[in-house]
């Protein structure tokens, strides 16, 4: 289903959602496809995608200028000040699963995701930590 | 595939097929008993589980609405998910972990040890240490746990790297993978783990114990289980003598069946448990079956729990490897010099980035969110399991206005720290802190609870039956034919993660409920 947003709406919310969730290390798709997220999310629930509408809106007349002219450390001052409006608080529960399942962010992130269909890690590093020393793994306390 | 008739009233209806339900029917099976397991949820295996959190969260979770209240965390950052807890075939046995400590000695007699604690409801349970033990021995045996019984010790992961070199420079002794409900080498028919991070969601290779590998598949066996899913009991029926007479359930179709017993066996969790009998009011019970004490739903316990993070300038992989194999028990002891009554372990514990970001920091945005995360590769986690105090008023309740898919009231769940809560999980999230400062962690990160997977004492047992819901063996001192076969009976909750125990006393229980109907005493 498609929402009422404007493209140009559509780029204000991937903008707040990189002020929300700033890390230098992610590149721009993974906040474009969680801004499709947080679009399909508002195509199936009214409310929603009223809030998205009129809170997208409202955040270009927080300053002078639109909200994606904004330097970094603006926009994020201007989402504080956001905070905890039924707006930023319902695009922010869609957005915290939806870029924190991105494939992409987790491959930034050094996470490897789905093993078992490779074996799991048992040949496979589970315990290549070689800065500290290998622990004992059995206790020096007799067992109760 | 067994079935038993509908009208046959010599059956045993156990529902519920987690950790109680699942080896009580296992047990009841071997013993000659036609057993019939109501489970609310679908019949997942191994194939169909995800590696993948929210996915697997999706196919595995209670998520049913249920509410909760209180000035608990939960009740402000999860208001709809008080529990996290699964609803299929093995119910939470599919989710938990796998850790095996024991109660001591001391957390079966918790009132007469920690005194008159203000505003705790503290009670002494019905049995002591050496009566449980032989039945600890037995589930230990069955579910393979290592380090014990001659079973071996998981090795180290990651995670259990930074972990114990921090336990070793802090002071701690007691420390080691295990005790751990997961094959470190093949035992009873299922493989050795081969280490794929993803426990938690349901394990795809079968290597940890769960009833849904392990006792459900015996069970079947002996072609005495009448195992039904999708099968959502709503009412427990009785008679005008007071004796369960059966249960009326939900059937995957939507239609309402009527399941004749001769014995009526509880184990749907903590929460779950409590709402049936509550909802199963009748004029003969009007304040819910099984509730002449007024305690059904009281006392409801969730231990007490935190998570610490520890971030190095060096890579961890906390996700590879066995989430759970790790454990400090040094904080376990007796010592209420510390400012607290009862004791807690330290776990390791990984999550994956989704629910990492998720759970962290509840709630959190921003800088103070993404900085955290940045640091994920290099991440170590344990997490805290401390005896919580149970007060009458932590409770469940039926929900006045919220109601499930079938028109009945969800429970809603009340819960407050006890001060004691509170000077514990402080005093862990600080002795969490040393043990990773000690091995050079450049930030170290607190979590406070998740939604809560160890739900205990709504029916706790008691010896004078004006002060809980069931007796020694599980049996509810209001109606001889009912038993309650979960952490539900917990009197106190120990420091212990619930599932050894709850299993031998589902062993015991079973046992108890064959002596007695052989005998026909009831």
């Amino acid at each position: 289903m498609r929402t009422l947003m404007s493209d140009g709406q559509r780029r204000t919310l991937v903008d707040l959602l990189r002020a929300a969730f700033p890390h230098r290390t992610f590149p721009l798709g993974p906040y474009e496809r969680t801004a499709g997220a947080v679009a399909d999310a508002a195509a199936a629930d009214p409310r929603l995608h009223a809030l998205l509408l009129q809170g997208l809106s409202d955040l270009d007349e927080q300053r002078d200028v639109a909200f994606s002219q904004l330097d970094g450390e603006t926009a994020g001052v201007v989402l504080r000040e956001l905070t905890g409006t039924p707006f930023l608080t319902a695009v922010l529960d869609v957005a915290i699963v939806a870029l924190y399942d991105d494939h992409e962010v987790w491959d930034v992130l050094g996470y490897e995701g789905a093993s078992y269909d490779k074996g799991g890690y048992v040949d496979r590093g589970f315990d290549d930590l070689d800065w500290l020393p290998d622990p004992r793994i059995e206790s020096q306390e007799a067992p109760a | 595939m067994t079935r038993f008739d509908h009208d046959d009233s010599d059956v045993v209806v156990v529902v519920g097929s987690g950790a109680g339900g699942g080896t009580l029917a296992n047990e009841l099976c071997r013993r000659g008993f036609k057993t019939v397991v109501l489970e609310a949820g679908p019949h997942l295996t191994g194939a169909d589980y995800h590696n993948d959190e929210w996915k697997a969260f999706d196919q595995m979770a209670w998520t049913d609405p249920r509410t909760a209240t209180g000035s608990w965390g939960i009740a402000r950052d999860f208001p709809t998910l008080p529990a996290w807890i699964v609803k299929a075939v093995g119910g939470t046995s599919t989710h938990w972990a796998g850790a095996c400590p024991r109660f001591k000695a001391h957390e079966l007699t918790a009132r007469s040890t920690y005194g008159d604690l203000d505003g705790a409801n503290l009670l002494d349970w019905p049995i002591t240490l050496s009566e449980l033990e032989p039945y600890y021995d037995r589930a230990e045996i069955k579910m393979g746990v290592s380090h014990r019984h001659g079973r071996p010790p998981l090795p180290a992961n990651n995670n259990y790297k930074v972990f114990a070199n921090g336990a070793e420079k802090v002071g701690y002794r007691d420390y080691a993978t295990g005790p751990y409900a997961t094959n470190a080498e093949p035992y009873d028919g299922r493989p050795a783990t081969v280490q794929d991070g993803f426990n938690f969601q349901g394990d795809k290779h079968g290597s940890k114990w769960s009833t849904l590998v392990a006792e459900l598949p015996k069970a079947e066996a002996t072609g005495l289980l009448d195992l039904r899913p999708e099968s959502h009991v709503v009412q427990i029926l009785h008679d005008s003598t007071g004796r369960a007479t059966g249960v009326l359930y939900v059937d995957r179709d939507g239609s309402l069946r009527r399941q004749r017993a001769a014995v009526v066996c509880v184990a749907g969790n903590s929460i779950e448990s409590a709402r049936l009998l509550l909802l199963s009011a009748s004029a003969g019970f009007p304040d819910g079956l099984a509730n002449s004490s007024g305690q059904v739903g009281r006392n409801y316990m969730r231990h007490t729990t935190a998570t610490v993070w520890g971030q190095f300038d060096k890579p961890v992989r906390m996700y590879r490897g066995e989430t759970m194999a790790g454990v400090i028990a040094d904080e376990s002891r007796l010592d209420t010099d510390r400012g607290f009554v009862g004791g807690y372990y330290m776990e390791t514990i990984a999550l994956g980035p989704a629910f990492f970001a998720k759970f962290v920091a509840p709630g959190s945005w921003g800088p103070s969110l993404t900085e955290i995360v940045d640091g994920y590769l290099n991440t170590a986690g344990m997490w805290i399991v401390g005896e919580d105090m149970p007060q009458e008023t932590n409770r469940v309740t039926l929900s006045g206005g919220t109601v499930d898919a079938h028109g009945l009231p969800v429970a809603n769940v009340h819960f407050d720290d006890h001060a004691n809560d509170v000077a514990m999980r402080s005093h862990a999230q600080r002795q969490g802190a040393a043990v990773y400062n000690a091995v050079g962690a450049t930030r170290v990160v607190e979590t406070p609870p998740y939604p809560s997977t160890h739900n205990l004492g709504t029916c706790r047992m008691s010896r004078r039956p004006g002060d809980g819901v069931v007796d020694r063996f599980g049996r509810a001192h209001d109606v001889p034919n009912l038993f309650v076969s979960d952490g539900s009976v917990f009197t106190t909750g120990a420091a212990a993660n619930p599932t050894l125990t709850i299993v031998a006393l589902a062993i015991r229980q079973a046992e108890y409920i064959a002596t007695e109907y052989r005998t026909g005493s009831s």
